[in-house]
Protein backbone atom coordinates (compact mmCIF):
# COMPACT_ATOMS: atom_id res chain seq x y z
CA UNK A 1 0.00 0.00 0.00
CA UNK A 2 1.48 3.50 -1.30
CA UNK A 3 1.53 5.24 2.50
CA UNK A 4 -0.57 8.64 2.96
CA UNK A 5 2.36 10.66 2.92
CA UNK A 6 2.82 10.50 -1.25
CA UNK A 7 -1.16 12.04 -1.32
CA UNK A 8 -0.86 14.08 0.84
CA UNK A 9 2.76 15.67 -0.94
CA UNK A 10 0.37 15.35 -4.24
CA UNK A 11 -2.11 17.35 -3.02
CA UNK A 12 0.06 19.78 -1.40
CA UNK A 13 2.27 20.43 -4.25
CA UNK A 14 -1.34 20.78 -6.57
CA UNK A 15 -2.59 22.81 -3.85
CA UNK A 16 0.42 25.63 -4.14
CA UNK A 17 0.25 25.48 -7.89
CA UNK A 18 -3.22 26.45 -8.15
CA UNK A 19 -2.57 29.18 -4.88
CA UNK A 20 0.36 30.39 -7.14
CA UNK A 21 -1.77 30.64 -10.96
CA UNK A 22 -4.31 32.77 -9.27
CA UNK A 23 -2.24 35.41 -7.40
CA UNK A 24 0.49 35.88 -10.57
CA UNK A 25 -2.24 35.41 -13.49
CA UNK A 26 -3.92 38.37 -15.19
CA UNK A 27 -6.07 36.16 -17.31
CA UNK A 28 -9.18 35.38 -15.06
CA UNK A 29 -10.50 32.39 -16.59
CA UNK A 30 -7.31 30.71 -16.16
CA UNK A 31 -7.94 32.20 -12.11
CA UNK A 32 -10.71 29.95 -12.02
CA UNK A 33 -9.38 27.02 -14.01
CA UNK A 34 -5.87 27.49 -11.19
CA UNK A 35 -8.99 27.28 -8.44
CA UNK A 36 -10.38 23.84 -9.86
CA UNK A 37 -7.02 22.40 -9.00
CA UNK A 38 -6.95 23.81 -5.39
CA UNK A 39 -10.18 22.15 -5.02
CA UNK A 40 -9.35 19.32 -6.30
CA UNK A 41 -6.43 18.74 -4.14
CA UNK A 42 -8.10 18.88 -1.46
CA UNK A 43 -10.44 16.17 -2.75
CA UNK A 44 -7.50 13.84 -2.96
CA UNK A 45 -6.89 14.85 0.67
CA UNK A 46 -10.23 13.62 1.17
CA UNK A 47 -10.07 10.64 -0.42
CA UNK A 48 -6.89 9.56 0.70
CA UNK A 49 -7.88 9.99 4.63
CA UNK A 50 -11.10 8.51 3.85
CA UNK A 51 -9.20 5.39 2.76
CA UNK A 52 -6.70 5.17 5.31
CA UNK A 53 -8.99 6.12 8.21
CA UNK A 54 -11.46 3.33 6.65
CA UNK A 55 -14.47 6.10 6.63
CA UNK A 56 -16.47 6.72 4.11
CA UNK A 57 -17.51 10.44 4.87
CA UNK A 58 -14.90 11.55 3.42
CA UNK A 59 -16.21 10.57 -0.01
CA UNK A 60 -19.30 11.95 0.62
CA UNK A 61 -17.53 15.21 1.11
CA UNK A 62 -15.70 14.48 -1.95
CA UNK A 63 -19.07 14.28 -4.01
CA UNK A 64 -20.28 17.48 -2.43
CA UNK A 65 -17.08 19.75 -3.65
CA UNK A 66 -17.17 18.22 -6.88
CA UNK A 67 -21.20 19.34 -7.41
CA UNK A 68 -20.47 22.90 -5.38
CA UNK A 69 -17.54 23.36 -8.13
CA UNK A 70 -19.64 22.62 -10.89
CA UNK A 71 -21.93 24.80 -9.98
CA UNK A 72 -19.22 27.56 -9.15
CA UNK A 73 -17.46 27.62 -12.29
CA UNK A 74 -20.93 27.28 -14.41
CA UNK A 75 -22.24 30.61 -12.45
CA UNK A 76 -17.84 32.01 -12.94
CA UNK A 77 -18.22 31.53 -16.30
CA UNK A 78 -21.17 33.25 -17.03
CA UNK A 79 -20.50 36.39 -14.69
CA UNK A 80 -16.95 36.12 -17.10
CA UNK A 81 -18.50 36.38 -20.24
CA UNK A 82 -21.03 39.39 -19.20
CA UNK A 83 -17.81 41.29 -18.07
CA UNK A 84 -16.55 40.62 -21.47
CA UNK A 85 -19.69 41.89 -22.97
CA UNK A 86 -19.47 45.20 -21.52
CA UNK A 87 -15.25 45.21 -21.16
CA UNK A 88 -14.22 43.45 -24.04
CA UNK A 89 -11.70 41.98 -22.50
CA UNK A 90 -10.94 39.11 -19.53
CA UNK A 91 -7.51 40.40 -18.08
CA UNK A 92 -7.76 41.62 -14.38
CA UNK A 93 -5.88 44.79 -15.04
CA UNK A 94 -9.04 45.79 -16.71
CA UNK A 95 -11.28 45.82 -13.33
CA UNK A 96 -10.61 49.22 -12.26
CA UNK A 97 -13.82 50.94 -11.92
CA UNK A 98 -13.81 50.96 -7.87
CA UNK A 99 -10.49 51.21 -5.88
CA UNK A 100 -9.76 51.95 -2.41
CA UNK B 1 -46.56 28.45 22.20
CA UNK B 2 -46.36 25.12 21.53
CA UNK B 3 -44.49 23.43 18.96
CA UNK B 4 -46.51 20.12 18.51
CA UNK B 5 -48.81 22.61 15.86
CA UNK B 6 -45.68 22.42 13.82
CA UNK B 7 -44.27 18.72 14.98
CA UNK B 8 -47.13 17.12 13.72
CA UNK B 9 -47.13 18.42 10.48
CA UNK B 10 -43.41 18.20 9.79
CA UNK B 11 -42.77 15.01 11.99
CA UNK B 12 -39.19 14.07 11.92
CA UNK B 13 -38.35 16.93 9.31
CA UNK B 14 -39.41 19.68 12.29
CA UNK B 15 -35.87 20.84 12.60
CA UNK B 16 -35.74 22.02 9.03
CA UNK B 17 -39.38 22.60 9.10
CA UNK B 18 -38.73 26.71 8.39
CA UNK B 19 -35.92 25.75 5.42
CA UNK B 20 -38.22 23.22 3.35
CA UNK B 21 -40.83 26.28 3.27
CA UNK B 22 -38.00 28.41 1.79
CA UNK B 23 -37.07 25.72 -0.65
CA UNK B 24 -40.67 25.23 -2.17
CA UNK B 25 -40.50 29.15 -2.39
CA UNK B 26 -37.12 29.01 -4.39
CA UNK B 27 -38.18 26.05 -6.79
CA UNK B 28 -42.03 28.04 -7.09
CA UNK B 29 -40.79 31.71 -7.96
CA UNK B 30 -39.41 30.97 -11.49
CA UNK B 31 -42.76 29.28 -12.61
CA UNK B 32 -44.62 31.53 -10.46
CA UNK B 33 -42.76 34.94 -12.59
CA UNK B 34 -43.68 32.72 -16.48
CA UNK B 35 -46.94 32.38 -15.34
CA UNK B 36 -48.25 35.43 -14.49
CA UNK B 37 -45.58 37.87 -15.75
CA UNK B 38 -46.24 40.48 -12.54
CA UNK B 39 -43.70 41.77 -10.15
CA UNK B 40 -46.11 41.90 -8.05
CA UNK B 41 -47.43 39.07 -8.04
CA UNK B 42 -43.86 37.63 -7.35
CA UNK B 43 -42.45 40.10 -4.91
CA UNK B 44 -46.01 39.41 -2.89
CA UNK B 45 -45.23 35.56 -2.66
CA UNK B 46 -41.46 35.93 -1.84
CA UNK B 47 -42.87 38.09 0.83
CA UNK B 48 -45.76 35.73 1.59
CA UNK B 49 -43.27 32.70 2.00
CA UNK B 50 -40.76 34.62 4.12
CA UNK B 51 -43.64 35.16 7.04
CA UNK B 52 -45.09 31.59 6.81
CA UNK B 53 -41.33 30.44 7.15
CA UNK B 54 -40.73 33.48 9.92
CA UNK B 55 -43.91 32.08 11.84
CA UNK B 56 -43.34 28.22 11.73
CA UNK B 57 -39.66 29.33 13.58
CA UNK B 58 -40.94 31.91 15.96
CA UNK B 59 -43.50 28.58 16.98
CA UNK B 60 -40.60 26.41 17.36
CA UNK B 61 -38.15 28.68 19.18
CA UNK B 62 -41.18 29.91 21.70
CA UNK B 63 -42.16 26.37 21.94
CA UNK B 64 -38.09 25.60 23.16
CA UNK B 65 -38.13 22.91 20.30
CA UNK B 66 -35.27 20.65 20.35
CA UNK B 67 -34.76 18.43 17.33
CA UNK B 68 -31.89 16.49 15.46
CA UNK B 69 -32.04 15.24 12.07
CA UNK B 70 -29.52 12.31 10.86
CA UNK B 71 -26.73 13.97 13.05
CA UNK B 72 -26.55 16.52 10.73
CA UNK B 73 -28.90 19.34 11.78
CA UNK B 74 -30.05 20.72 15.08
CA UNK B 75 -32.44 23.02 15.44
CA UNK B 76 -32.31 24.43 19.36
CA UNK B 77 -31.94 27.92 20.77
CA UNK B 78 -29.17 29.23 18.98
CA UNK B 79 -29.69 27.91 15.43
CA UNK B 80 -33.29 29.26 16.40
CA UNK B 81 -32.19 32.27 16.84
CA UNK B 82 -29.53 32.67 14.05
CA UNK B 83 -32.48 31.50 11.47
CA UNK B 84 -34.85 34.38 12.97
CA UNK B 85 -31.84 36.71 12.07
CA UNK B 86 -31.82 36.08 8.50
CA UNK B 87 -35.22 35.84 7.91
CA UNK B 88 -35.28 39.43 9.25
CA UNK B 89 -32.57 40.32 6.59
CA UNK B 90 -34.99 38.56 3.74
CA UNK B 91 -37.75 39.83 5.01
CA UNK B 92 -36.36 43.33 4.86
CA UNK B 93 -35.06 42.87 1.21
CA UNK B 94 -37.66 41.46 -0.28
CA UNK B 95 -40.00 43.93 1.24
CA UNK B 96 -38.10 46.59 -0.43
CA UNK B 97 -36.50 44.57 -3.77
CA UNK B 98 -39.95 45.37 -6.05
CA UNK B 99 -40.32 48.69 -5.72
CA UNK B 100 -35.91 49.60 -5.87
CA UNK B 101 -35.22 51.04 -9.33
CA UNK B 102 -32.21 49.03 -9.31
CA UNK B 103 -33.87 45.72 -9.29
CA UNK B 104 -36.44 46.49 -11.58
CA UNK B 105 -34.66 45.89 -15.03
CA UNK B 106 -33.93 42.11 -13.85
CA UNK B 107 -35.43 38.92 -14.26
CA UNK B 108 -37.42 38.95 -11.44
CA UNK B 109 -38.63 35.49 -10.64
CA UNK B 110 -34.53 34.60 -10.87
CA UNK B 111 -34.17 37.18 -8.15
CA UNK B 112 -36.74 36.28 -5.73
CA UNK B 113 -35.23 32.40 -6.33
CA UNK B 114 -32.21 33.03 -5.63
CA UNK B 115 -33.04 35.37 -2.30
CA UNK B 116 -34.69 32.63 -0.99
CA UNK B 117 -32.03 30.33 -1.67
CA UNK B 118 -29.39 32.38 -0.92
CA UNK B 119 -31.10 32.82 2.92
CA UNK B 120 -31.83 28.92 3.31
CA UNK B 121 -28.34 28.32 2.73
CA UNK B 122 -27.68 30.41 5.70
CA UNK B 123 -30.19 28.76 7.69
CA UNK B 124 -28.71 25.70 7.47
CA UNK B 125 -25.26 26.95 8.22
CA UNK B 126 -26.97 27.87 11.40
CA UNK B 127 -28.58 24.60 12.26
CA UNK B 128 -25.51 21.96 11.21
CA UNK B 129 -23.74 20.16 13.56
CA UNK B 130 -21.71 18.50 10.50
CA UNK B 131 -19.07 20.30 8.67
CA UNK B 132 -20.66 18.78 5.52
CA UNK B 133 -23.73 20.57 5.99
CA UNK B 134 -21.85 23.76 6.77
CA UNK B 135 -19.62 23.48 3.92
CA UNK B 136 -22.83 23.03 1.40
CA UNK B 137 -24.73 25.64 3.34
CA UNK B 138 -22.42 28.51 2.30
CA UNK B 139 -21.59 27.44 -0.95
CA UNK B 140 -25.72 27.59 -1.44
CA UNK B 141 -24.95 31.21 -0.42
CA UNK B 142 -22.20 32.41 -1.78
CA UNK B 143 -22.87 31.08 -5.31
CA UNK B 144 -26.39 32.29 -5.03
CA UNK B 145 -25.47 35.69 -4.07
CA UNK B 146 -22.19 35.73 -6.84
CA UNK B 147 -25.62 36.15 -9.14
CA UNK B 148 -27.61 38.14 -7.42
CA UNK B 149 -24.42 40.77 -7.29
CA UNK B 150 -24.02 40.54 -11.18
CA UNK B 151 -27.92 40.93 -11.75
CA UNK B 152 -27.69 44.87 -13.06
CA UNK B 153 -26.21 42.93 -16.16
CA UNK B 154 -25.56 46.47 -18.31
CA UNK B 155 -23.59 48.25 -15.42
CA UNK B 156 -19.88 48.17 -15.68
CA UNK B 157 -19.24 48.60 -11.97
CA UNK B 158 -21.92 45.55 -11.43
CA UNK B 159 -20.05 43.06 -13.72
CA UNK B 160 -16.68 44.60 -12.36
CA UNK B 161 -18.12 43.65 -8.56
CA UNK B 162 -19.35 40.01 -9.76
CA UNK B 163 -16.14 39.13 -11.21
CA UNK B 164 -14.47 40.03 -8.17
CA UNK B 165 -17.05 38.32 -6.02
CA UNK B 166 -16.76 35.19 -7.64
CA UNK B 167 -12.81 34.82 -7.64
CA UNK B 168 -12.28 35.85 -4.54
CA UNK B 169 -15.31 33.58 -3.50
CA UNK B 170 -13.81 30.69 -5.35
CA UNK B 171 -10.33 31.16 -3.34
CA UNK B 172 -11.64 31.17 -0.06
CA UNK B 173 -13.52 27.97 -1.25
CA UNK B 174 -10.80 26.76 -2.10
CA UNK B 175 -9.07 27.57 1.04
CA UNK B 176 -11.57 26.61 3.10
CA UNK B 177 -12.46 22.70 1.44
CA UNK B 178 -8.55 22.45 1.80
CA UNK B 179 -8.77 23.13 5.70
CA UNK B 180 -11.46 21.40 5.96
CA UNK B 181 -9.98 18.14 4.75
CA UNK B 182 -6.81 18.36 6.89
CA UNK B 183 -9.16 18.59 9.85
CA UNK B 184 -11.08 15.16 8.59
CA UNK B 185 -7.84 14.09 8.66
CA UNK B 186 -6.66 14.96 12.22
CA UNK B 187 -9.56 14.28 13.34
CA UNK B 188 -11.07 11.06 11.28
CA UNK B 189 -14.41 12.77 11.91
CA UNK B 190 -16.78 15.47 10.18
CA UNK B 191 -19.02 15.84 13.43
CA UNK B 192 -18.62 18.95 15.38
CA UNK B 193 -19.13 17.34 18.68
CA UNK B 194 -16.69 14.49 17.88
CA UNK B 195 -13.84 16.64 16.28
CA UNK B 196 -14.32 18.67 19.94
CA UNK B 197 -13.80 15.20 21.90
CA UNK B 198 -11.11 13.97 19.60
CA UNK B 199 -9.23 17.42 19.58
CA UNK B 200 -9.05 17.00 23.43
CA UNK B 201 -6.46 14.54 23.73
CA UNK B 202 -4.36 15.55 20.80
CA UNK B 203 -1.44 17.22 20.39
CA UNK B 204 0.14 19.42 18.01
CA UNK B 205 0.49 18.52 14.28
CA UNK B 206 1.25 20.11 10.84
CA UNK B 207 -2.08 19.05 9.73
CA UNK B 208 -3.90 20.86 12.36
CA UNK B 209 -1.97 24.24 12.08
CA UNK B 210 -2.24 24.44 8.08
CA UNK B 211 -5.83 23.28 8.62
CA UNK B 212 -6.56 26.30 11.20
CA UNK B 213 -4.84 28.50 8.56
CA UNK B 214 -6.34 27.80 5.63
CA UNK B 215 -9.94 27.41 7.70
CA UNK B 216 -9.48 30.85 9.30
CA UNK B 217 -8.26 32.11 5.72
CA UNK B 218 -11.19 31.00 4.21
CA UNK B 219 -14.12 31.93 6.40
CA UNK B 220 -12.14 35.13 7.13
CA UNK B 221 -13.13 35.97 3.50
CA UNK B 222 -16.38 35.48 4.15
CA UNK B 223 -16.96 38.04 6.99
CA UNK B 224 -14.55 40.62 5.34
CA UNK B 225 -11.75 40.26 8.70
CA UNK B 226 -8.95 42.34 7.31
CA UNK B 227 -6.27 40.86 5.56
CA UNK B 228 -8.98 39.34 3.83
CA UNK B 229 -11.18 42.30 3.25
CA UNK B 230 -10.57 43.99 -0.06
CA UNK B 231 -13.75 42.52 -2.10
CA UNK B 232 -16.49 43.72 0.34
CA UNK B 233 -16.26 47.80 -0.36
CA UNK B 234 -16.08 46.72 -4.40
CA UNK B 235 -19.11 44.39 -3.91
CA UNK B 236 -20.69 46.19 -1.72
CA UNK B 237 -20.76 49.34 -3.71
CA UNK B 238 -21.01 47.13 -7.17
CA UNK B 239 -24.35 45.79 -6.12
CA UNK B 240 -27.93 46.70 -6.32
CA UNK B 241 -28.67 48.11 -2.92
CA UNK B 242 -31.16 45.44 -1.45
CA UNK B 243 -28.47 43.23 -2.56
CA UNK B 244 -26.23 45.19 -0.51
CA UNK B 245 -27.90 45.12 2.36
CA UNK B 246 -28.59 41.17 2.02
CA UNK B 247 -24.46 40.96 1.78
CA UNK B 248 -24.09 43.13 4.53
CA UNK B 249 -26.08 42.07 7.11
CA UNK B 250 -27.00 38.17 5.99
CA UNK B 251 -24.20 36.86 4.71
CA UNK B 252 -21.27 38.34 6.95
CA UNK B 253 -23.81 37.04 9.91
CA UNK B 254 -23.44 33.48 8.26
CA UNK B 255 -19.68 33.84 8.59
CA UNK B 256 -19.58 34.62 11.63
CA UNK B 257 -22.31 31.73 12.69
CA UNK B 258 -19.64 29.40 11.01
CA UNK B 259 -16.73 31.27 13.67
CA UNK B 260 -18.90 30.48 16.40
CA UNK B 261 -19.81 27.12 15.43
CA UNK B 262 -16.36 25.24 13.97
CA UNK B 263 -13.96 27.48 16.48
CA UNK B 264 -16.21 27.98 19.67
CA UNK B 265 -16.82 23.61 19.66
CA UNK B 266 -14.08 23.12 18.83
CA UNK B 267 -11.55 24.94 21.32
CA UNK B 268 -13.97 25.61 24.22
CA UNK B 269 -17.11 23.67 24.23
CA UNK B 270 -18.50 21.70 27.83
CA UNK B 271 -15.98 22.64 30.76
CA UNK B 272 -14.16 19.30 30.30
CA UNK B 273 -13.27 19.63 26.87
CA UNK B 274 -10.73 22.20 26.29
CA UNK B 275 -8.30 21.69 23.11
CA UNK B 276 -4.87 22.05 23.41
CA UNK B 277 -4.51 25.19 21.06
CA UNK B 278 -7.19 27.37 22.75
CA UNK B 279 -4.61 29.88 24.19
CA UNK B 280 -2.92 30.47 20.95
CA UNK B 281 -6.03 30.51 18.87
CA UNK B 282 -7.79 33.31 21.43
CA UNK B 283 -4.59 35.74 20.62
CA UNK B 284 -4.40 34.85 17.14
CA UNK B 285 -8.12 36.07 16.87
CA UNK B 286 -7.71 38.71 19.35
CA UNK B 287 -4.93 40.59 17.05
CA UNK B 288 -7.71 40.02 13.66
CA UNK B 289 -10.10 41.65 15.48
CA UNK B 290 -8.39 44.55 16.58
CA UNK B 291 -6.31 44.80 12.69
CA UNK B 292 -9.98 44.41 11.19
CA UNK B 293 -12.14 46.88 13.29
CA UNK B 294 -9.02 49.67 13.54
CA UNK B 295 -8.39 49.36 9.40
CA UNK B 296 -12.16 49.10 8.54
CA UNK B 297 -12.68 52.39 10.77
CA UNK B 298 -9.63 54.18 9.41
CA UNK B 299 -10.11 53.70 5.60
CA UNK B 300 -13.49 54.52 6.20
CA UNK B 301 -12.38 57.86 7.22
CA UNK B 302 -11.21 58.71 3.71
CA UNK B 303 -14.56 57.36 1.71
CA UNK B 304 -16.61 59.82 -0.29
CA UNK B 305 -18.99 57.44 -1.90
CA UNK B 306 -21.79 56.22 1.28
CA UNK B 307 -22.21 52.96 -0.03
CA UNK B 308 -18.64 52.06 0.49
CA UNK B 309 -18.26 53.72 3.61
CA UNK B 310 -20.93 51.74 4.92
CA UNK B 311 -18.79 48.61 3.60
CA UNK B 312 -15.75 49.63 5.46
CA UNK B 313 -18.29 50.48 8.57
CA UNK B 314 -19.26 46.44 7.92
CA UNK B 315 -15.62 45.45 8.34
CA UNK B 316 -14.97 47.40 11.10
CA UNK B 317 -18.47 46.24 13.19
CA UNK B 318 -17.21 42.36 12.32
CA UNK B 319 -14.21 43.35 13.84
CA UNK B 320 -16.19 44.01 17.37
CA UNK B 321 -17.98 40.88 17.15
CA UNK B 322 -14.75 38.87 16.53
CA UNK B 323 -14.18 39.79 20.00
CA UNK B 324 -16.11 36.81 21.17
CA UNK B 325 -13.42 34.89 19.57
CA UNK B 326 -10.82 36.23 21.45
CA UNK B 327 -12.78 35.84 24.90
CA UNK B 328 -14.66 32.43 24.23
CA UNK B 329 -16.99 32.63 27.14
CA UNK B 330 -20.80 32.04 27.08
CA UNK B 331 -21.46 35.91 27.76
CA UNK B 332 -19.19 37.19 25.08
CA UNK B 333 -21.31 35.64 22.94
CA UNK B 334 -24.58 36.74 23.92
CA UNK B 335 -23.11 39.93 23.54
CA UNK B 336 -22.14 38.89 20.34
CA UNK B 337 -25.28 37.55 19.47
CA UNK B 338 -27.15 40.65 20.10
CA UNK B 339 -24.60 42.86 18.58
CA UNK B 340 -25.56 40.84 15.45
CA UNK B 341 -29.20 41.84 15.78
CA UNK B 342 -28.93 45.13 16.10
CA UNK B 343 -26.70 45.35 13.59
CA UNK B 344 -28.73 44.01 10.86
CA UNK B 345 -31.50 47.04 11.95
CA UNK B 346 -28.63 50.08 12.10
CA UNK B 347 -26.55 49.01 9.17
CA UNK B 348 -29.98 47.33 7.15
CA UNK B 349 -31.67 50.36 7.80
CA UNK B 350 -28.70 52.96 6.86
CA UNK B 351 -28.32 50.81 3.45
CA UNK B 352 -32.38 50.89 3.38
CA UNK B 353 -32.50 55.23 3.11
CA UNK B 354 -28.96 55.01 0.25
CA UNK B 355 -31.23 52.70 -1.59
CA UNK B 356 -34.63 54.74 -1.14
CA UNK B 357 -32.55 58.18 -1.91
CA UNK B 358 -31.07 56.09 -5.02
CA UNK B 359 -34.67 55.67 -6.07
CA UNK B 360 -35.78 59.34 -6.11
CA UNK B 361 -32.71 60.01 -7.92
CA UNK B 362 -30.28 61.24 -5.20
CA UNK B 363 -26.48 59.60 -5.89
CA UNK B 364 -24.30 57.78 -3.68
CA UNK B 365 -22.07 60.38 -2.71
CA UNK B 366 -21.78 61.91 0.90
CA UNK B 367 -21.94 65.60 -1.32
CA UNK B 368 -25.37 64.61 -2.61
CA UNK B 369 -26.56 64.28 0.92
CA UNK B 370 -26.32 68.21 1.71
CA UNK B 371 -29.50 70.11 2.82
CA UNK B 372 -30.99 65.99 3.04
CA UNK B 373 -33.04 67.48 6.05
CA UNK B 374 -35.23 70.17 4.37
CA UNK B 375 -35.79 68.29 1.68
CA UNK B 376 -36.90 64.53 3.79
CA UNK B 377 -36.91 65.50 7.59
CA UNK B 378 -37.90 61.82 8.24
CA UNK B 379 -35.47 60.32 6.00
CA UNK B 380 -32.82 62.35 7.54
CA UNK B 381 -33.93 61.50 10.97
CA UNK B 382 -33.79 58.14 10.48
CA UNK B 383 -29.63 58.40 8.94
CA UNK B 384 -29.36 59.71 11.86
CA UNK B 385 -30.37 57.17 14.50
CA UNK B 386 -28.91 54.82 12.43
CA UNK B 387 -25.37 56.48 12.01
CA UNK B 388 -25.48 57.11 15.86
CA UNK B 389 -26.59 53.93 16.69
CA UNK B 390 -23.48 52.56 14.50
CA UNK B 391 -21.09 54.70 16.56
CA UNK B 392 -22.82 53.51 19.38
CA UNK B 393 -24.58 56.81 21.57
CA UNK B 394 -26.76 56.11 24.00
CA UNK B 395 -29.49 55.01 24.05
CA UNK B 396 -29.79 53.44 20.66
CA UNK B 397 -29.47 49.69 20.39
CA UNK B 398 -26.05 50.37 19.31
CA UNK B 399 -24.92 51.76 22.77
CA UNK B 400 -26.65 48.55 24.57
CA UNK B 401 -25.33 45.69 22.37
CA UNK B 402 -21.50 46.92 22.16
CA UNK B 403 -21.65 47.66 25.95
CA UNK B 404 -22.38 44.30 26.64
CA UNK B 405 -19.84 42.63 24.20
CA UNK B 406 -16.96 45.17 25.58
CA UNK B 407 -17.99 44.30 29.06
CA UNK B 408 -17.23 40.85 28.24
CA UNK B 409 -14.07 41.62 26.99
CA UNK B 410 -13.06 43.43 30.44
CA UNK B 411 -14.90 41.03 32.59
CA UNK B 412 -13.12 38.33 33.87
CA UNK B 413 -14.97 36.61 36.26
CA UNK B 414 -15.06 36.91 40.29
CA UNK B 415 -14.93 41.16 39.87
CA UNK B 416 -11.42 40.60 38.38
CA UNK B 417 -10.22 42.33 35.09
CA UNK B 418 -9.55 39.65 32.52
CA UNK B 419 -6.41 39.71 30.21
CA UNK B 420 -8.79 41.18 27.25
CA UNK B 421 -8.94 44.95 28.48
CA UNK B 422 -6.86 46.12 26.16
CA UNK B 423 -8.86 44.37 23.43
CA UNK B 424 -11.68 46.31 24.65
CA UNK B 425 -9.45 49.40 24.57
CA UNK B 426 -8.80 49.06 20.95
CA UNK B 427 -12.72 48.61 20.42
CA UNK B 428 -13.65 51.47 22.49
CA UNK B 429 -11.00 54.06 20.84
CA UNK B 430 -12.21 52.76 17.27
CA UNK B 431 -16.03 53.85 18.33
CA UNK B 432 -14.46 57.12 18.61
CA UNK B 433 -13.07 57.23 15.59
CA UNK B 434 -15.92 56.14 13.89
CA UNK B 435 -18.04 58.93 15.16
CA UNK B 436 -16.33 61.18 13.08
CA UNK B 437 -17.10 60.05 9.39
CA UNK B 438 -20.38 59.32 10.85
CA UNK B 439 -21.06 62.69 11.52
CA UNK B 440 -19.71 63.58 8.66
CA UNK B 441 -23.15 62.49 6.87
CA UNK B 442 -25.15 64.13 9.31
CA UNK B 443 -22.79 67.81 9.11
CA UNK B 444 -23.91 67.46 5.16
CA UNK B 445 -27.53 66.52 5.82
CA UNK B 446 -28.33 68.80 8.42
CA UNK B 447 -25.65 71.65 8.49
CA UNK B 448 -24.64 72.38 4.77
CA UNK B 449 -26.91 73.76 2.28
CA UNK B 450 -27.62 71.84 -0.67
CA UNK B 451 -28.32 73.44 -4.54
CA UNK B 452 -32.03 71.42 -4.63
CA UNK B 453 -35.06 72.66 -2.14
CA UNK B 454 -37.75 70.23 -3.78
CA UNK B 455 -39.48 67.71 -1.32
CA UNK B 456 -38.31 63.91 -1.51
CA UNK B 457 -40.35 61.53 -2.69
CA UNK B 458 -39.43 57.35 -1.94
CA UNK B 459 -41.63 54.17 -2.50
CA UNK B 460 -44.06 53.17 0.62
CA UNK B 461 -42.25 50.02 0.51
CA UNK B 462 -38.98 51.79 1.60
CA UNK B 463 -40.54 53.71 4.07
CA UNK B 464 -42.28 50.81 5.83
CA UNK B 465 -39.01 48.60 6.24
CA UNK B 466 -36.90 52.28 7.32
CA UNK B 467 -39.53 52.77 9.98
CA UNK B 468 -39.11 48.72 10.93
CA UNK B 469 -35.69 49.39 11.29
CA UNK B 470 -35.95 52.59 13.72
CA UNK B 471 -38.41 51.05 15.90
CA UNK B 472 -35.86 48.10 16.10
CA UNK B 473 -33.14 50.45 16.92
CA UNK B 474 -35.27 52.38 20.07
CA UNK B 475 -36.73 49.24 21.45
CA UNK B 476 -33.79 47.27 21.42
CA UNK B 477 -32.10 50.14 23.21
CA UNK B 478 -34.51 51.24 25.64
CA UNK B 479 -35.52 47.66 26.71
CA UNK B 480 -32.48 45.56 25.81
CA UNK B 481 -34.20 42.55 27.85
CA UNK B 482 -36.52 41.37 25.21
CA UNK B 483 -33.16 40.00 23.02
CA UNK B 484 -30.54 39.61 25.75
CA UNK B 485 -32.74 36.48 27.07
CA UNK B 486 -33.12 34.47 23.86
CA UNK B 487 -29.19 35.56 23.48
CA UNK B 488 -28.09 33.73 26.68
CA UNK B 489 -30.17 30.75 26.14
CA UNK B 490 -28.57 30.45 22.62
CA UNK B 491 -25.34 30.92 24.02
CA UNK B 492 -25.93 28.15 26.65
CA UNK B 493 -27.20 25.80 23.57
CA UNK B 494 -23.95 26.53 21.44
CA UNK B 495 -21.98 25.84 24.11
CA UNK B 496 -23.58 22.79 25.21
CA UNK B 497 -23.41 21.01 22.18
CA UNK B 498 -20.90 18.63 22.67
Amino acid sequence: MIPIEFFLAFAAILFAIGAYGVITKTNTIIVLMCIELMLNAANINFIAFSGFLGDAMGQVFVIMTISVAAAEVAVGIAILLNAYKIKKTTETDSLTCMRW
Amino acid sequence: MDATIITNIFGEFSAMAPMIIMIIGALLMPALYFTTKKRGVVGGALVAFILVSLAVNVILLLGGYVGTYAGLFQYDAFSGLMILLFQIVAFLVALVCTSSIEVTRLHYGAFASLLLGATTGMMFVATATDLVVIFVGVELTSISSYVLVAMKRNDPRAAEAAVKYVIIGGMSTALTIYGLSMLYGVTGTTNLAEIAVSLSTAGFSWAFGIAMITMIAGYGFKIAAVPFHMWAPDVYEGAPTPVSIFLATGSKKMGLVVFFKIFLIMFVAGASVASFATVEMQYLFAIIAAITMTVGNVVAISQTNIKRMLAYSSIAQAGYILIVMAVMSEYALTGGIFHMFTHVFMKGGAFLIVGALICAGIGEKITDYRGLAKRAPFLAFAMLLFLFSLAGIPPLAGFTSKFVLFSAAIYGGDGATSQWVWLAFIAILNSAISLYYYARVVKAMYIEKGTATDKIKVPKAFLAAIVICVAAVIVLGVFPQIILGPASEAAAALFSLV
